[in-house]
């Protein structure tokens, strides 16, 4: 599993008054294989940002992404979507699912990035499935109560069994109930599946159950930088 | 990569206007494939039509005239070909079928033409049933003609039949005036007959064939019809048919008659019927020459007292006819004869000359629907572009998270320009068969109404165009693709 080290990461745009607005500005962050990192702070503080930096969906200004000796930072947009594509499974605050396609095709569409028969994951995407007790692989995820969905897209990060699972807001949608079930399948992802999981959340539970959580404001860290 | 269950679940999620977008494109694609299936249909009807009309001789006017005339029935004022005229064709060793036609009369609203046995079976190749005629007043009639074997028929004058024959028979009536020019040999002009002016009213004892008189008389007599009370005096001729008396008569007041329609004595019989030529004589009731003669009073074409039908004709007895068709035994004949029949009193042509210029009105009318058709589908086309950009806004996130998830650009450009070549493309589909569709139904109506065997189909022309909405419709879906393609998806993963 890899190990995720920040160095000197900054993003900043123009503000239209010729001032250059800082967004994120981070002189170093890591993350280890198995651990959980919650990441909080107020709006605009980054979170989000960060998070797109991490899966290399937006690129720094300056500074290094490394995961294991791999800097993303400094691939090219296809290389990086390729990269991602292996390395990193997504979860969303509002999931994010095809809502005209199965709980299984739903699993299976980043399969369709790469060959042209998902077949073969096939079985995989059902073992996710009934991993997370989603009942019905077949049933289109549009019937689905938004626990069941946020659990299909949990199993969707988990096709290619990515070595890290990025999380933005996974459980702000979610009953209480839910949202406990969805932090579980989190936590579990680090601890027994040694997956570098890092959530960005406002959810007392989810910070409550993460091993670190870091604390942005006006795009730094604040607190628990490792 | 695979885009096709992303393609298909973004048309699934917008079913009802995916399937406008292709339905708008299907009816811009069928109305350009009806326009040029039509076209197309109606050259060759047309054109198949006038196969057996080698060469057709007439009186110096409009060839389109005499085309409409001889080929699809549908005759109007016309000059005549002299008897003589007729008589030079008879002896041409370069022909080797002469066969003169004269309209004038109706049954049924079938139009009655008078022609000769061997163009019968030069038209149709043989009959579909019963024989062909034998007699002055016996008939053929076309494939759709709704006449039964068997049946006696009496025609009505001119090409409208205002009442029904029985009506007409009923009332029986005369026809008196001043006839202005006679004599039929000259060739003159008649409205709505085509065939000769001067009706001598020839009765005699006798059944049909009919035995008219002689060309002098007819020439100096008037026009009377009647049923049943007429004196007759020629050969041949039923007794009720012709008055001995017969008085002239106005052209103009008989013009209005044509109109009308009025009902001659002289009865047919049907015994045979043609077989399908695909062509307005279909319906048509073909009757020999000499039956047209008659009723309209003119000499036989045969001696007096002789009463056979058809070929060969007395020449100094021969009246005009508004048609003749020649066959040439070779091209070069054909020439020949066109040539030779090209003087003051006849002109000859290919119908393919009158065709052209027909051809060329029916091009012009079918660019100018070529062109606004093209127009309607590329504002179609345009319009099913912009509405795609519209929805894509709907599907921005969507993409973005196909992004997150791993896609690359080229994976999301592959997609949309898939979703949106492929609307075109089911819709130049359909449209395809929809425009089909509606050439065959308004070559059936056509058909219909024209008798003209219009055969729709599709062809490279209307694949070349379908294809065309589809090229254009790819090259128009790249602008929404490339517009996914440089969208950064971070912004609208944000408004999550």
């Amino acid at each position: 599993m890899p190990t995720l080290s920040v160095e000197n990461l900054r993003l900043a745009y123009d503000d239209g008054r010729g001032r250059r607005a800082v967004v994120l500005d981070l002189p170093g962050f890591t993350a280890r294989p198995g651990e959980f990192v919650a990441v909080a702070g107020p709006s605009g503080s980054g979170k989000s940002t960060l998070l797109y930096l991490l899966a290399g969906l937006d690129q720094p200004g300056s500074g290094t992404v490394r995961w294991d000796d791999t800097d993303i930072a400094g691939l090219g947009e296809a290389r990086r979507d390729a990269w991602r594509r292996r390395h990193v499974g997504f979860v969303f605050q509002d999931f994010h699912l095809v809502d005209e396609l199965s709980a299984e095709e739903n699993v299976l569409v980043p399969a369709y990035f790469e060959r042209w028969s998902a077949a073969a994951l096939r079985p995989r995407a059902q073992a996710l499935l009934a991993q997370f007790g989603v009942p019905e692989a077949r049933r289109r995820v549009a019937l689905f109560s938004r626990g069941e969905r946020q659990r299909v897209a949990l199993a969707r990060a988990l096709l290619f069994d990515p070595p890290a699972i990025l999380a933005d807001e996974p459980t702000a949608s979610l009953d209480a109930i839910a949202g406990a079930a969805v932090v579980t399948a989190l936590a579990a992802l680090a601890r027994a599946a040694g997956k570098t999981v890092i959530a960005v959340s406002h959810d007392a539970a989810l910070l409550a159950a993460a091993d670190r959580v870091v604390r942005l404001d006006h795009g730094r860290i604040v607190e628990g930088a490792a | 990569m695979n885009p096709f269950p992303i393609v298909l679940a973004t048309l699934r999620g917008h079913r009802l206007t995916c399937g406008l977008f292709v339905l708008l494109v299907a009816l811009a694609v069928a109305l350009g494939v009806a326009v040029t299936a039509q076209e197309r249909a109606l050259r060759k009807g047309s054109a198949r039509a006038a196969d057996a009309f080698d060469l057709i001789v007439a009186a110096p006017g409009s060839q389109t005239d005499v085309l409409l005339a001889a080929v699809y029935l549908r005759p109007t004022a016309m000059e005549l070909v002299p008897g003589d005229a007729l008589a030079r064709l008879y002896a041409e060793p370069r022909a080797t079928l002469v066969a003169p036609l004269a309209f004038g009369d109706s049954v049924r609203g079938n139009v009655i033409v008078g022609t000769t046995a061997a163009f019968v079976d030069h038209l149709s190749g043989g009959l579909a049933e019963g024989r062909s005629f034998a007699a002055a007043t016996e008939a053929v009639v076309g494939a759709l003609a709704p006449i039964a074997l068997g049946e006696q028929l009496k025609p009505i004058h001119g090409m409208h039949e205002a009442e029904s024959d029985e009506d007409h028979a009923d009332a029986g009536h005369e026809h008196e005036g001043e006839h202005d020019a006679h004599g039929a040999e000259d060739g003159h002009r008649e409205d709505g007959h085509g065939v000769g002016e001067a009706h001598e009213a020839a009765a005699g004892a006798g059944s049909p064939p009919v035995a008219p008189p002689a060309a002098g008389d007819a020439a100096a007599e008037g026009h009377a019809h009647e049923d049943g009370d007429h004196d007759g005096e020629a050969a041949g001729v039923p007794a009720d048919h012709h008055d001995g008396e017969a008085e002239d008569h106005d052209h103009d007041a008989h013009g209005a008659e044509v109109a009308e329609g009025h009902q001659h004595g002289l009865a047919f019989t049907v015994v045979g019927r043609m077989k399908p030529t695909g062509t307005p004589w279909d319906r048509a009731v073909v009757v020999p020459v000499e039956y047209v003669w008659a009723v309209h009073g003119l000499a036989s074409g045969h001696a007096a007292g002789e009463t056979r039908i058809g070929p060969p004709f007395a020449a100094e007895r021969l009246p005009g006819v508004p048609a003749v068709v020649v066959s040439p035994d070779s091209v070069a004949a054909a020439y020949g004869l066109r040539n030779a029949y090209r003087d003051t009193r006849t002109t000859a042509f290919f119908p393919a000359e009158a065709l052209g210029e027909l051809y060329a009105i029916l091009g012009d009318v079918a660019r100018l629907l070529g062109l606004l058709t093209l127009a309607t589908q590329s504002l179609v086309v345009a319009a099913i572009a912009v509405g795609v950009l519209t929805l894509l806004e709907l599907y921005r996130r969507r993409f973005a998270l196909l992004r997150a998830l791993g896609a690359s650009r080229a994976f999301v450009f592959v997609t949309v320009w898939s979703f949106v070549a492929g609307l075109v493309a089911v819709g130049a589909i359909l449209g395809l068969g929809l425009g089909y569709g509606v050439a065959i139904l308004v070559s059936a109506v056509l058909a219909g109404s024209t008798g003209i065997a219009m055969p729709a189909g599709i062809g490279a022309s209307e694949f070349l165009l379908a294809g065309g909405i589809v090229a254009v419709g790819a090259l128009l879906a790249l602008i929404p693709a490339a517009i996914s393609y440089r969208r950064p998806p971070v912004a609208a993963l944000r408004q999550s």
